[in-house]
């Protein structure tokens, strides 16, 4: 390649950044220009965004706490909260994305050509460092945001409280069973009271199961050999739905059982009644510190 | 025509000494895989039935004895035979095996041409998209009432289990089979792949993976799902030996075209296709190369040390004899997360590819662009523990596991940044390409959010193992990667067909895909927010509504895709003859002739700057692979044969 030529192609790219720079101002006064704010492209992508936010937001605040099983312990309202919290900061988000493509799709396509040919060329825009600048570090606010709130959950569950009580889980296929440690009740039915946290240790006799009691919003795998432990503060009195959520053979649908939260004097009624002595009542009864 | 011409067409004028190499065609691959398959079975039964492992090292040996026996008779390994025999292949017989003057008939061979191997590919994972979707039907009309009775437990474990694996084989290979076979070499000005046996050895191994996963329904099913979960998948019947044999084999397919895709791209760049030139395709490809290169080794060693578990009493994952379960669900998982984004990133860049033509637009921000996938790539090898995060498994991760995944939303944000900077102000072509871009921003923008509830440790512990998760797989896999390859498909089908796709059929297949894919799993979020479980064959009642929606939606959209299916065949058939250049884009596949020549370009191609010069002034197109004619004037530059 001559040096001519070189210098031919320079002088090319100097004025085509010239260019570039001339469509850029042109775009952005375009964007923000022609009569009234809802009349100009940006005002128009802005009210769409807007729309859809607010249909965002509303369907965020309104549909999970309508389908989602009773809460019964604050780990299921923390999970209801979460939801709606990230369904509320991710509605802008994906409206903007949505707005901007379907404002592309309307605003500037041109007329369909018949003949095969393509619609004439768009502007050869390569890239913006302001609007990618804007995007990166909005994603960076909304992740930070997501990170601290999931971390500031994950911080407050760390120990079992003191007054908690003990229910030991085994999953075996397909039956659930649950003990009560110091008591030798063996249950097929959760019975758990009202005003205590539960500690669950969980284990299984054959296969990986997954001990999830649907209403109390917590969930841990049942594993041969191992003990995993999982907390749950119960807050409402009702019925509960134990599940398995891993597929853990041929009756894994069947593998369901259910459970109670009662109140403290049912509780401790309900251990008598399962053979319990006077003593390990006593030791499972409230003891307020 | 060019002076290698006659030389082509010469070598296949009568079989030559030593015809039986090219009489291979996978006809004798499938006598030679049934004859030794059947060897296997009788030494393994004669030795070994008697045993306590003895049928599933019965079905290990007789499916194995399979694989290796139709890639010998379908004729993988002559190359390397004769090579040890010391009479190398000569010109001639590399001509033969490129498929030169055989027709159709180079279809069903061993066939070292990367667009006869992007075809087949395509047609093999149509294939099984039919029989997973077969199966998904199964599923979701099992589930029309809370107790159907179609079909028994077991039965339906194994539909389940097999539906999984079957589709996320082929999902793996949607893309970066057919059309990271097909189109990239030309893309990047190549002849052909770097390595063009192996890249035939990837697709017959792949091939031969598929029968013993189907055979596993006559043996006794899979009952753990496609993730098969120690120790349940060691006690399971001799289908998981199937199943195993199927992915370990699969692995290797994949491992091939990996490195080959890899090295190609490293090597095989035309002069002046430098990295930053590459269309955004080609770097989808190589991630998804580099990304499979990590994570199927994992794959591999957590199925074959399932079959050893299986087979030989090993106790890999025995609690009680000093393995763990979480061994294997660490191994799985750190192939399962990456595999997501082995299956995502070609479909992205091909959409990316879709987004600048019919925006006719150049790509906004290349590097950024590029960034942002080599961000997700990055960060998908760091997230696995968080399928985890309800195992028990290392509590004290759940926060770091819980960051990167949140990390992802970055590198992902910028690739919609970058693909809505594409579309804006572009003047939108409406072709049927474009309206699977769109439906992929809608569904992927659903798919990504419900995905960051599940990265929420304690929400996921509602979530997990829920139908929830389905939905957002499903909204992620199928309403983004598989529509990605849809749009694929419909963008390069007359580059590889050579005919024009029926687009007004495409359309109607569109929109019931679209709306089947909302439909189906809006009801199974609702499913899930409900508390259903997956995995099940029956269900409480008060799920029944939710499922009947799903169900509805999921009738629809298999009839979507039987129609998008026909408007492929029948185009295929006898569609409208294509021109080298429908969509007027400026990548090098479309200067080109259609068909492809073989070793695609008649005169080497050089390459003065990216392929997204639109509205750039007019010379772009000429800088692709005009200059070719200033090296060599007497010669035919590659544009020319594109304008016919």
């Amino acid at each position: 390649m001559s040096s001519e030529h070189r210098h031919e192609r320079h002088g090319h790219r100097v004025e085509r950044h010239e260019q570039k720079r001339q469509l850029f101002s042109e775009e952005i006064e375009g964007l923000f220009q022609g009569g009234p704010i809802w009349k100009r492209p940006a005002g128009k992508v802005g009210i769409i965004w807007l729309l859809m936010t607010i249909v965002g937001v509303v369907i965020g605040l309104v549909v999970p706490s309508h389908i989602l099983p009773v809460e019964r312990a604050t780990e299921a309202h923390h999970v209801t909260l979460t939801i709606v919290a990230f369904t509320v900061v991710a509605a802008p988000v994906a409206a903007f994305v949505y707005a901007a493509a379907l404002y592309s799709l309307i605003a500037w396509r041109k007329k369909q050509p018949t003949n095969g040919e393509p619609p004439p060329d768009g502007p050869p825009i390569r890239g913006r460092t302001v609007p990618s600048a804007i995007w990166m570090s909005v994603s960076l606010v909304l992740v930070a945001f997501l990170l601290i709130w999931g971390m500031s959950e994950l911080a407050t569950d760390v120990s079992p409280q003191a007054n908690s009580i003990r229910v030991k889980v085994t999953g075996q296929q397909w039956l659930w069973t649950f003990s009560y440690p110091g008591t030798k009740i063996e249950s097929r039915e959760l019975v758990i009271p009202e005003s205590r946290q539960v500690v669950f240790n969980v284990t299984s006799l054959d296969v990986t199961h997954g001990f999830w009691p649907v209403q109390l919003g917590v969930q841990i795998d049942a594993n041969p050999g191992l003990v995993t432990t999982i907390m749950a503060s119960p807050s409402k009195l009702g019925p509960i739905d134990i599940r398995c959520t891993q597929l853990c053979g041929l009756e894994h649908a069947y593998m369901y059982t259910h459970g109670r939260i009662v109140t403290d004097k049912q509780f401790s009624a309900w251990l008598k009644r399962h053979g319990a002595t006077p003593a390990q009542v006593a030791s499972y009864r409230i003891t307020p510190n | 025509m060019t002076t290698t011409a006659p030389l082509l067409e010469d070598t296949v004028l009568g079989p030559k000494a030593g015809g039986f190499y090219r009489r291979q065609n996978i006809g004798t691959g499938m006598a030679a895989g049934i004859i030794i398959g059947f060897l296997g079975w009788l030494i393994s039964h004669a030795f070994l039935q008697g045993s306590n492992w003895g049928s599933d090292m019965v079905v290990t040996v007789t499916l194995t004895a399979w694989v290796i026996g139709f890639n010998i008779g379908i004729g993988s390994f002559n190359a390397i035979i004769r090579w040890i025999l010391g009479h190398d292949e000569d010109h001639e017989d590399q001509l033969y095996g490129a498929g030169v003057g055989q027709g159709w008939h180079r279809y069903f061979k061993f066939c070292t041409d990367h667009k006869v191997v992007g075809t087949q590919y395509l047609v093999l994972v149509m294939v099984l998209f039919g029989v997973g979707g077969t199966l998904a039907m199964m599923i979701r009309t099992q589930l029309l009432t809370p107790t159907m009775g179609l079909f028994s437990p077991q039965t339906y474990n194994a539909i389940v289990s097999i539906h999984g694996m079957v589709m996320i084989i082929a999902t793996i290979v949607m893309v970066s089979g057919p059309f990271a076979n097909f189109i990239m070499p030309i893309m990047i000005g190549a002849k052909d792949m770097a390595f063009p046996r192996l890249n035939a050895l990837s697709f017959w191994m792949f091939f031969a993976a598929i029968p013993p996963i189907l055979a596993s329904f006559w043996l006794g099913g899979v009952d753990s799902g496609w993730t098969t979960y120690a120790p349940l998948s060691v006690q399971s019947m001799p289908g998981q030996d199937a199943f195993s044999i199927t992915i370990c084999t699969f692995v290797i397919s994949v491992t091939v075209a990996g490195v080959n895709t890899l090295v190609t791209v490293i090597t095989m760049r035309a002069e002046g296709m430098t990295m930053a030139r590459m269309p955004i395709f080609v770097w989808g490809s190589i991630i998804a190369g580099g990304l499979g290169l990590y994570a199927m080794p994992a794959f591999l060693m957590a199925h074959s040390a399932l079959i050893t578990d299986r087979v030989v009493g090993t106790s890999m994952y025995a609690p009680a004899q000093g393995g763990a379960g979480w061994l294997y669900e660490n191994c799985f998982w750190i192939m399962g997360h990456p595999e997501v984004y082995v299956i995502l990133m070609p479909a992205v860049g091909a959409l990316i590819e879709i987004a600048s033509t019919f925006s006719r637009k150049p790509v906004f921000s290349y590097k950024v662009m590029v960034g942002g996938l080599l961000g997700v790539a990055g960060l998908s090898i760091m997230v696995w523990a968080h399928h985890m995060f309800t195992t028990g498994w290392a509590p004290t991760l759940g926060s770091p596991f819980m960051l990167t995944t949140e990390l992802i939303s970055i590198p992902t944000g910028i690739i919609f940044l970058c693909i809505i900077g594409t579309i804006w102000r572009g003047s939108i072509w409406t072709r049927l390409p474009m309206y699977f871009l769109y439906l992929f921003l809608w569904n992927f923008i659903i798919g990504g959010i419900t995905g960051i509830y599940l990265s929420d440790v304690p929400v996921d512990g509602f979530f997990h193992g829920n139908m929830f998760v389905t939905a957002h797989f499903h909204f992620t896999l199928l309403g983004g990667a598989m529509i990605g390859a849809a749009g694929a498909v419909a963008y390069w089908f007359p580059k590889m067909t050579a005919r024009m796709l029926n687009e007004r059929v495409g359309k109607v297949a569109f929109w019931m895909i679209a709306i089947g894919i909302q439909v189906t799993y809006y009801g199974q979020f609702l499913e899930g927010f409900q508390g259903m479980p997956r995995r099940v064959v029956n269900y409480a009642p008060i799920f029944q509504n939710a499922n009947q929606i799903s169900t509805g939606g999921a009738y629809l959209l298999m009839a979507g895709w039987i129609v998008f299916l026909y408007a492929i065949v029948s185009s295929w058939m006898h569609g409208e003859k294509a021109p080298a250049n429908p969509w007027h884009a400026k990548s090098l596949e479309w200067m080109v002739p259609t068909p492809v020549p073989l070793e695609n370009f008649l005169v080497d191609p050089i390459v003065t700057s990216d392929p997204y010069g639109y509205g750039e002034g007019g010379d772009s197109e000429s800088e692709s692979s005009g200059d070719a004619s200033d090296l060599e004037p007497s010669g035919p530059s590659t544009n020319m044969g594109a304008s016919h």
